[in-house]
């Protein structure tokens, strides 16, 4: 099973039209990757879709990288019990 | 006597959202004034107390000079008890006289007239309490009430209730200030323009339909066409408007495009060109540039609005077009569909198709489907500057108000958010 790492940036590649090998976890959503503001919205629902999560909005948009997305994601699993 | 308007949480409450989401239903216009008005100037009551659901108690307080939710108010004096649904115009019971209580088919209270001397004997302590006891104990009425039952009824009668309203306030010509030249079709006795209000020159005033009542602070721009009856309300600003008959529009709204037989309440703004027909709009609206309603199906069919985010309501009329909660803003170019249920605090960005019949309050609709965009927060943000721009607070009051108004409203909207998270997914494969 891929990585919640992996499975992010697949997500992010969808969303924002991108190569996979275009997205590295260090990059940032917006300065580096181009995700407008209506982009960031999108990428919180197909990342709410993916995992089967629910993120509080104003947490989720603070974060800002995709390693981070990633952690971000991985402990609102582990608080909802999903499994990743 | 003593009049209280009461404002129940009961189910037929809810035909009155997303406008009632925010105030009691007294609140609603319809004509020249308030529901609230129109009871208090028919009953002729010198004292009125108000009783509202809890969540909005204390932002009501803030902006009414009457006591609310207070059980001091069902004490002391001869009491009549009008539900804020009863229409004032056949409300033919006398103030004062032998204590009775009336309800509807539904089994809800539409009144109760409580003489000082059968207090005593009831239940005071709430008003749900004070009318619980009043029912078991008092005489009923045996007529029938008329009750005001959806929104769209008030968009329907606002025609008939603006001819009625002008010749109730009994004032016609010019108190303002007019830039000839003003062309004015019927008759002059049938236009009154306000106090400090402003009509610029090349501005039609055509009263031969209806009256045209256009209050203090008004501002007419040049190639405004106003049809009567209609009422402009103070301070308000028409930008070169095609003002068809039958809107009753302000205070302190900014119009331009094409309106027709709509009702907008203060502070709301619909700037530019686009089309406005049959809607009923709560306060701080903005709607953006070409933002347009359908109010007519294209079978000429009876319009259905949805309310809840399931059911559709047959509205009985072709002409119904959109019902549009507080702080809601549209972007560029968006389309509402006939009927439109637009929630209350939503962001519409639309995609350049005719926008779904139900969008929820609080949300974010981009992208063809509701989101959880910023949340609440930001649109709280958006408020709180919107009302600074016109010298007014937002306060904690209302914000704690909204907070609950967005729990009520939290199913229709999550189920919403789900469906657009797996559109999402589809559109992008």
């Amino acid at each position: 099973m891929a990585s919640v790492q992996d499975r992010v940036i697949e997500v992010t590649t969808r969303v924002l039209q991108l190569d996979p090998s275009e997205v590295k976890p260090e990059h940032s959503f917006t300065s580096d990757l181009g995700a407008e503001s209506v982009q960031s919205i999108e990428l919180v629902a197909m990342f709410e879709e993916e995992f089967g999560i629910e993120m509080d909005e104003d947490a989720a948009l603070a974060v800002t990288t995709v390693a981070a997305a990633a952690n971000y994601i991985e402990g609102v699993c582990k608080q909802q019990g999903v499994e990743v | 006597m003593r009049l209280v308007l009461f404002d129940p949480l009961t189910d037929s409450r809810l035909h009155f959202n997303p406008l009632a989401l925010c105030r009691p239903i007294w609140e609603l216009r319809c004509g020249m004034t308030s529901l609230g008005d129109k009871l208090i100037a028919k009953v002729g009551a010198g004292e009125v107390a108000g009783f509202v659901p809890e969540y909005m108690a204390d932002a009501y307080r803030e902006q009414s000079n009457w006591t609310v939710n207070s059980s001091a108010s069902l004490a002391g004096d001869d009491l009549l008890l009008v539900n804020a649904r009863v229409k004032a115009e056949s409300f033919n019971i006398e103030p004062a006289g032998p204590s009775q209580v009336a309800s509807n088919d539904d089994g809800e209270c539409v009144f109760a007239r409580i003489a000082k001397e059968d207090l005593a004997r009831l239940n005071t302590d709430s008003i749900d309490s004070l009318i619980a006891s009043a029912r078991e104990t008092l005489p009923r009425y045996a007529g029938k009430v008329a009750t005001w039952n959806y929104t769209w009824d008030l968009i329907l009668a606002n025609s008939e209730q603006l001819v009625k309203d002008f010749a109730s306030v009994g004032r016609s010509g010019n108190d303002g200030s007019v830039e000839e030249p003003l062309a004015i079709r019927g008759s002059r006795s049938d236009v009154y323009i306000g106090e400090r209000a402003k009509v610029h020159p090349m501005v039609v005033i055509d009263a031969e339909q209806g009256p045209v009542y256009i209050d203090d602070g008004a501002e007419i721009h040049p190639f405004t066409r106003i049809e009567g009856p209609c009422y402009i309300g103070k301070d308000s600003i028409l930008l070169g408007a095609k003002c068809r008959a039958g809107n009753s529009i302000g205070p302190v709204c900014r119009i331009g495009g094409e309106i027709e037989e709509s009702i907008i309440h203060g502070h709301s703004n619909k700037y530019h060109d686009g089309f406005l027909g049959h809607a009923y709009v709560g306060e701080w609206v903005n709607l953006g540039a070409l933002t347009t309603n359908s109010d007519l199906k294209n079978d000429y069919s009876d319009v259905s609005v949805i309310l809840d985010g399931k059911a559709s309501i047959d509205t009985g009329s072709r002409k119904v077009g959109s019902l549009i909660g507080d702080h809601t803003k549209t972007s560029i170019g968006t389309l509402f569909n006939t009927g439109s249920y637009v929630g209350s605090m939503a962001l519409i960005s639309p995609t350049g198709k005719p926008l779904p019949k139900f969008i929820p309050s609080f949300a974010w609709f981009l992208e063809g489907v509701v989101t959880k965009g910023f949340g609440k927060r930001q649109l709280y943000a958006t408020a709180k500057t919107v009302m600074g721009r016109r010298q007014l607070e937002w306060t904690s009051a209302m914000e704690a108000m909204w907070d609950q108004i967005f729990e009520i409203t939290a199913a229709p909207r999550n189920a919403a958010i789900k469906k657009g998270r797996r559109a999402l997914r589809n559109q992008r494969g």
